[in-house]
């Protein structure tokens, strides 16, 4: 489900916004709002509803962070204009003192508080429903994992395979530590004996003495036994220094015990409606605490840990879980937005991919140009608990759910991994008028030059052909 | 014809002195300081042993082995509440407007996370200009010596005490006054009234460098108290009297971008430019014709044209040269007529009072000259000498000043200090504990512009608006705030300066910085009483002495507001290229006789001189100065601040080899430089820059100079600059490209008839396209081709590009001893070369032979003709730099960049011996972390670092960097085009440099979009690449300097 459609983002329309909406659906007397029910697309509406609705409801009777929408338009059938409003603008639909919504405010809001006014068109209302009222039966079919195929994990991180090698190492060397002073010490009294008893001390020359004499007698084994433990370190040393700056698998402990799991697979939200400016910006962004808060002002509690994990979130933000408002600076509370309230630390979480300084990566530029998944780099974030780098290998196994996915062989966030994607991705020139005009230029080259017709003789360009192998294009 | 003048970059290279052969045979000519490493005397008492030697090697390098295989831990921080207006990674940018006294600009200010990190100019307003002081100043908002909240009485305090301490002493009897510098926010001023009508107090403004006497000439001549406003881009020919118009005098912002469009030899017409000067200024370097005449003459001058242009003899001694190049300029002025504009830098009312004369026989007010309702620099000097003495006198009780600092730049500052002791209360709101600030009671700091909302009003028609674009750094507050404090009626500055202002008018005027007001200007109407005789007598009877001084700001340092800032301290000053110092300038001749010094390299220290006016003396190092009026010396106002250790900067005092701050034989900071303000003489209230009778001796003692130009050197190569003049482009305009004769293209002798006279002579030539050892790179027609073109017809010198680059790249800031050394860090720097009177022809005609010609065409000019030419890494499609890196660190992109790896330089430095051009630079050190930089490198500054450019990485030791043509912008660009799903729009990508360039000299696109404006420009008849023979193909074009300097 949460594949890359251009998510609509979950913000609160600007108050002019709302204006211009009520003064547009008041003035418009009698709308043609008679085919929300029925003239909706079905696939569009799913993914509305996935980026705009599913961090809330449920499309069953299920309460998640509101009420189920199953049935919905029983309960709506005779008054749609007021359900389209009441979706755009709650505040406003309340103000038309409409009974049925009354009611609404009188059971949910106080739980559940003030749902955000969506930036949702009549039509774009129209496809929600459709997708409302024909859930798919089958959540898998649809490509949604929830359900049976979430994994029920808990918490976990800073999973360091190393570490059984560095404790069996540390036990090897105290262990031949004690083994050489007790062999010493036995010696040492043996000749001590020998010469108390005034008998011929047997010169048996030291230990590495002893050893050379050994392995002389053995030369044989002793040589074949150094080829391979030679070979071993070899190939050790080079897994090693291989190993340097490949952090496959990293995933370090959170301040806050945060599931993408029961996020992204269990509650289907979309990658991008926390990690909202990947499509706008270089970095995707750690959500910031206020965008938690558009859930958790209602989910108090959490699927594994109860009320401990949440309840940090709202130590940052200051929001006080009793009454349901926001401390302002002076601990006072009753505040209804996260915006007046002081905020108190915010969450230092530790991030996951590093890239060096010296690397400029940008999401927007691969999410929102390239449209590339977000599992094409990340792996399937919803069979992880905290964030972690995804090996490659798990990642080229999504291939089949993600169709297009680009299947690489060096290990994730290496320098080899970019570039071997940079050598594998097509660009489609048709797909923005920028490219079309690259390739204008390439084709209209006066020059006949040879090295770029190459470029172009498979009929297609990768995104190494147009320069995205050339230092400056990251490193700057 | 004139192209082989022969450019030498220094007198060094004139001279050849033996330094100057030494170093110009090395790429980086400092030497190993091995013997003074090895004799010194603590060696002795080190006793490291082999073993123990070993046992360090082996520990650190297991310790690095070790650390490298650490995994680090970084935090990821995001906002709790994000604002809806920040996107992490996404640049924001606001319009506002800067005034600090002098410079007034409206500028866009690039915010990232919510941290301004640059300034550029606002393109879409007629004010949108700025200067190297301008978008430098980005660095003074997180100068963490900046004041942190209130003091009183010598402790920290707090708002409610020190407002507290402001009402008392408000209520005491006495002469009670707010001291300002000129207030252009009509909310201020609405405050400053308030405050004054509450508490009788006056109001009195003057300026750090007064303008007096051109207002009271437009005073008396037309009955306005107001700055006249120039507008050179109607000027046709324009002559300055010793007015630097191009650097730091009057409304300099302005007149650059103005003249400079009267400056496009396309037209066919070029405006002219006369300048009669002391010292070689900027605006001296870049006029057609310029004569070097004393302070003391430059009345005469004034009086002289009067004369011709009236047909009445006026001057009674003049010689003869000097005489000719008047008449000379008077014709242009005539047949210029109301298109003629003289401008005279003077404060002398008797000069301005000629000046106002001719300007109004030219007609020229009105055309030239405007009556805008200019507000700028309205101060009153003798106001200020007035309530010195009452200060003196015990008579001010209070003393509330904003925006100056009269004890450093008051004509009498001794007195002033002397008199503040008097003064029973006296606050002063400021950045900075700075001179004045740390001497009054209650030292009040405010905010920072960009921390500040505000309006402000230059002339009458439009209100240009200030907006914050962060939270104050610090327990600051608008000085407007305090004013309202103090006068009972505090209340928020925003609410105050909004008024009762409608919020859309308000938001579209925040959106485009400034809103049209509907103050009509009052025709003015010419009713001048005063006779031109008085003056032109006076001017007649003015003598100066065996020396004459002239007081003038510099380009970087302008009034010495930003001492403190480390970016303008390291840009080098436009002419004498001279860093981090203040100098006395001298003419050759006047050195000579003095035993001075004529040769700076890094052992060969400056002479120091005693400069004494009147009763008092500064004693600085003396600079060999071409083009200095023999018998005048040049000193610099705006240095030798923080004479007694105030906290305005780290950057302001002088650092030692070390890195430490020096100290005086008292433990007290050494200021850079002496104020020059305290040789500033007065006529009756009138400030005036020049002395006319000035002594100078040498001490005897040395001084080091750092100037960053000795180790360029061209040794006389005419590829690198061509010129020539009007008179001889326009018959030749439409040729093609390498067919003038003053831009032909180059060609190489090959040994082959090609010329086809049946002979192989030196005559056979093959043009430089049949020349290449390297393979074709694909980059014309395919993709994108970055490309600029400078023409140095425009360029001024002025030197917004270097900091503009420089902060937009993170380039470092070495400090003194650093560029002593030559390893400044400039990625963009600009050359300047002046011109010797003497070429081959000259040679020629005269019968001196080969060997006689090239000596004399190395013989020193006394008054040459200066060349300003932009210099930054060429990104050459067959760069020698890339062949030779060992480790394929530095690469040739498909765009056409020459793109540089730092984390792959591996720092052999041959790329750097193998450029042609010396534009490649050393990170001989972590500037942004040895302790040698602690004092001048702003990333050392714990809130200095903030100005960094996140897109940019900062070098680390050891590798080499260069101008990458602003790389990520072109990616940004790019990018947003992509998103838009269109071509890349011609303009839409600007690199620094060309984005700050006032005049429009430099152009920046994609060569490979055939409508771009940069291809129009590279394909210009007058484009050329520097150093062409060499083969480099440069994707940087340079346009044919025209000089419109025909006598004819």
């Amino acid at each position: 489900m949460f594949r890359l459609e251009r998510a609509r983002k979950f913000k609160a329309v600007t108050q002019a916004a709302k204006s211009l909406i009520l003064l547009a659906i008041l003035s418009t007397g009698t709308p043609a709002f008679a085919g929300v029910w029925d003239s909706g697309d079905l696939v569009k509406g799913q993914a509305l509803f996935n980026a705009n609705c599913a961090s809330c409801h449920k499309v069953t009777d299920e309460i998640l962070a509101a009420p189920g929408l199953a049935g919905i338009s029983d309960r709506w059938a005779s008054s749609e204009e007021m359900m389209v409003l009441w979706i755009q603008d709650p505040q406003a639909a309340a103000e038309t003192g409409d009974p049925y919504i009354s009611s609404l405010i009188d059971r949910y809001v106080g739980t559940y508080g003030w749902m955000t006014g969506q930036a949702v068109s009549t039509e774009d209302v129209a496809d929600i429903m459709a997708y409302v009222q024909n859930p798919p039966l089958d959540p898998s079919a649809a490509g949604s994992a929830s359900g049976s195929d979430c994994p029920t994990i808990d918490y976990s991180a800073g999973q360091n395979a190393s570490q059984g090698t560095l404790w069996f190492l540390i036990l090897l060397t105290l262990f031949l530590i004690v083994a050489l002073s007790a062999a010493s010490v036995k010696r040492v009294l043996k000749n001590a004996v020998a010469g108390s008893d005034d008998e011929t001390v047997e010169l048996d020359g030291t230990y590495v003495q002893r050893i050379q004499l050994w392995a002389w007698d053995n030369r044989v084994f002793v040589g074949i036994l150094s080829v391979f433990i030679g070979a071993y370190l070899v190939v050790i040393g080079y897994q090693g220094l291989m190993g340097i700056g490949v952090y496959e698998g990293y995933s370090p402990s959170q301040p806050i015990k945060f599931i993408h799991s029961v996020h992204v697979c269990e509650n289907e939200i979309d990658c991008q409606y926390c990690h909202h400016s990947a499509d706008e910006s270089k970095h995707a962004g750690i959500p910031s605490t206020n965008v938690c808060m558009n859930c958790h002002k209602a989910v108090k509690t959490g699927a594994r840990y109860g009320e401990t994990e949440i309840a940090k979130i709202y130590d940052a933000i200051g929001f006080d879980a009793i009454s349901g408002t926001y401390f302002d600076g002076e601990g006072n509370n009753g505040y209804a937005s996260p915006q007046d309230s002081f905020g108190g630390e915010p969450v230092a979480w530790n991030k996951v991919h590093n890239l060096p300084d010296h690397v400029f990566f940008s999401h927007q530029q691969h999410v929102e140009v390239g449209g590339l998944h977000c599992q094409n780099c990340h792996g399937d974030v919803g069979k992880f608990s905290v964030g972690r780098i995804a090996p490659v290998q798990e990642i080229n196994a999504l291939v089949d759910d993600f169709p297009g996915l680009i299947q690489l062989s060096k290990p994730t966030l290496t320098m080899g991994w970019c570039i071997e994607c940079h050598n594998k991705a097509e660009i489609s020139f048709a797909s923005s008028g920028y490219y079309e005009d690259m390739h204008d230029r390439l084709r209209d080259d006066l020059r006949g030059n040879e090295e770029l017709r190459a470029f172009m003789e498979d009929g297609k360009a990768t995104v190494k052909e147009l320069g995205g192998w050339e230092c400056a294009k990251c490193h700057y | 014809m004139s192209a082989n003048k022969t450019y030498w970059s220094g007198v060094e290279e004139l001279d050849r002195t033996s330094e100057f052969e030494r170093i110009s045979s090395q790429e980086f000519p400092a030497e190993r300081p091995i013997d003074a490493f090895l004799s010194d005397e603590r060696l002795e008492k080190v006793n490291t042993g082999r073993r123990d030697f070993l046992k360090f090697m082996g520990f650190s390098l297991t310790a690095a082995t070790l650390a490298a295989c650490e995994t680090p831990v970084v935090k990821s921080i995001p906002y709790v509440n994000k604002p809806e207006d920040i996107t992490p990674g996404v640049a924001n940018y606001y319009a506002s407007t800067m005034y600090n006294g002098s410079d007034y600009a409206s500028v866009l200010v690039k915010t990232r996370e919510g941290r301004p990190i640059s300034i550029k100019p606002h393109a879409a307003s007629p004010l949108g200009q700025v200067n190297a002081r301008v978008n430098a100043d980005v660095l003074g908002l997180y100068d963490s010596e900046r004041l942190q909240g209130p003091v009183l009485a010598s402790k920290a305090s707090t708002w409610a005490d020190v407002d507290g301490a402001a009402a008392k002493a408000a209520a005491v009897d006495g002469r009670k006054v707010v001291l300002t510098n000129t207030i252009l926010s009509p909310s201020l001023q609405r405050a400053i009234d308030g405050y004054c009508a509450a508490h009788s107090a006056d109001h009195v403004q003057y300026d750090a460098v007064g303008y007096g006497a051109i207002r009271q000439v437009a005073r008396e001549d037309f009955g306005r108290n107001e700055f006249p406003s120039l507008d050179f881009s109607s000027a046709q020919t324009v002559v300055s009297l010793g007015a630097d118009f191009m650097g730091t005098w009057g409304e300099a912002l302005r007149y650059n971008e103005a003249w400079a469009s009267r400056r496009r030899p396309e037209t066919g017409a070029m405006g002219k430019l006369y300048a009669f000067e002391a010292n070689l200024s900027l605006t001296g370097s870049n006029a057609d014709h310029r004569t070097m005449v004393a302070p003391a003459d430059q009345g005469r001058v004034a009086a002289a044209l009067l004369g011709e242009l009236t047909g009445h003899a006026m001057v009674s001694d003049m010689n003869a040269g000097l005489k000719s190049a008047v008449a000379l300029a008077a014709r242009d002025l005539k047949a210029a007529g109301s298109k003629g504009l003289v401008v005279a830098g003077s404060n002398d009312l008797n000069i301005q009072r000629l000046v106002g004369a001719i300007n109004r026989a030219l007609g020229a007010f009105g055309t030239t000259i405007k009556w805008e309702g200019n507000r700028m620099f309205a101060g009153d000097h003798s106001a200020l000498a007035s309530l010195t003495a009452d200060m003196n006198a015990g008579k001010v009780a209070l003393l509330v000043m904003h925006g100056c600092n009269p004890a450093y730049n008051a004509p009498d500052a001794e007195g002033f200090i002397a008199g503040l002791d008097q003064v029973g209360f006296s606050a002063s709101t400021a950045l900075y504990a700075d001179e004045t600030s740390s001497r009054c009671t209650a030292s009040i700091p405010t905010h920072h512009w960009l921390e500040s909302w505000g309006d402000l009003q230059r002339a009458s028609g439009s209100v240009e608006l200030m907006q914050p674009t962060i939270s104050p750094l610090f327990n600051s507050r608008e000085a407007g705030e305090s004013f309202l404090a103090w006068t009972g009626a505090p209340q928020n500055w925003n609410n105050y300066v909004r008024g009762t202002m409608d919020a859309k008018v308000w938001n579209e005027g925040l959106y485009a910085g400034s809103m049209s007001n509907n103050d009509a200007v009052e025709p003015a109407a010419d009713v001048s009483a005063v006779s031109i005789l008085a003056p032109a007598m006076a001017v007649n009877e003015t003598k100066g002495g065996k020396f004459q001084a002239t007081f003038y700001q510099k380009v970087t340092i302008g009034d010495g507001q930003s001492i403190g800032n480390p970016m303008l301290q390291e840009t080098p000053d436009p002419i004498s290229k001279v860093t981090w110092d203040n100098y006395v300038t001298m003419s050759r001749g006047d050195m000579e006789d003095l035993g001075l010094n004529l040769h700076l390299a890094e052992k060969d220290p400056a002479s120091l001189v005693r400069v004494t006016v009147g009763n008092r003396s500064v004693e600085l190092p003396a600079f060999m100065q071409p083009g200095q009026a023999p018998g005048t010396v040049g000193i610099a106002i705006g240095y030798g601040r923080g004479a007694s250790g105030e906290a305005i900067g780290r950057a302001a005092y002088q650092v030692g080899g070390d890195g430490e701050h020096l100290a005086d034989e008292n433990g007290n900071l050494m200021p850079i430089g002496e104020n020059a303000f305290a040789l500033v003489g007065d006529q009756s209230g009138l400030p005036q820059y020049v002395a006319l009778d000035v002594s100078i001796e040498s001490t005897g003692e040395t001084y080091a100079l750092a100037c960053t130009q000795m180790h360029h050197t061209f040794m006389g190569r005419d590829s690198i600059v061509k010129e020539t003049t009007l008179g001889a482009f326009v018959p030749e305009m439409s040729a093609a490209r390498g067919e003038a004769s003053w831009n032909k293209a180059m060609g190489l002798g090959v040994h082959a008839d090609i010329n086809g006279d049946g002979e192989i002579n030196a005559l056979d030539k093959k043009t430089l396209d049949n020349f290449d050892m390297w393979h074709e790179h694909a980059v014309d027609e395919v993709g994108h081709r970055w490309g600029m073109a400078i023409d140095l017809t425009s360029c001024t010198g002025c030197s917004a590009c270097v900091t503009a680059c420089h902060i937009e790249n993170n380039v470092a800031v070495v400090g003194k001893d650093e560029v002593l050394r030559h390893r400044d860090m400039h990625w963009m720097r600009i050359d300047r070369f002046y011109a010797s009177d003497w070429n081959k022809e000259r040679g020629a005609e005269e019968g001196l032979g080969v060997v006689g010609t090239y000596a004399k065409m190395e013989e020193p000019s006394a008054n040459p003709e200066t060349v300003h030419m932009p210099m930054m890494c060429q990104h050459c499609s067959h760069a020698p730099c890339e062949t030779v890196c060992p480790v394929a660190a530095t690469t040739h992109s498909n765009e056409g960049m020459n793109q540089m790896a730092y984390n792959r330089c591996i720092g052999t430095r041959y790329c750097a011996n193998n450029c042609p051009f010396k534009v490649r630079r050393f990170n001989w050190f972590n500037y942004n972390g040895n302790s040698k930089f602690q004092n001048s490198n702003p990333a050392q500054d714990a809130m200095m670092r903030l100005v960094l450019n996140p897109d940019v990485v900062v070098r680390t030791r050891g590798v080499m960097e260069k101008c990458s043509l602003c790389v990520q912008r072109t990616q940004e660009g790019k990018l947003a085009a992509k998103k838009a799903g269109q071509p890349v729009v011609d303009g839409a990508i600007q690199t620094a440099c060309a984005e700050a360039c006032p005049t429009h000299a430099i152009t920046f696109g994609d060569l490979n979009d055939r409508q771009s404006e940069v291809r129009a420009t590279y394909d210009n008849n007058r484009a050329y690449h520097a150093l062409e023979e060499v083969g480099i193909q440069p994707n940087i074009a340079y346009l044919t300097k025209v000089r419109n300097n025909d006598k004819a």
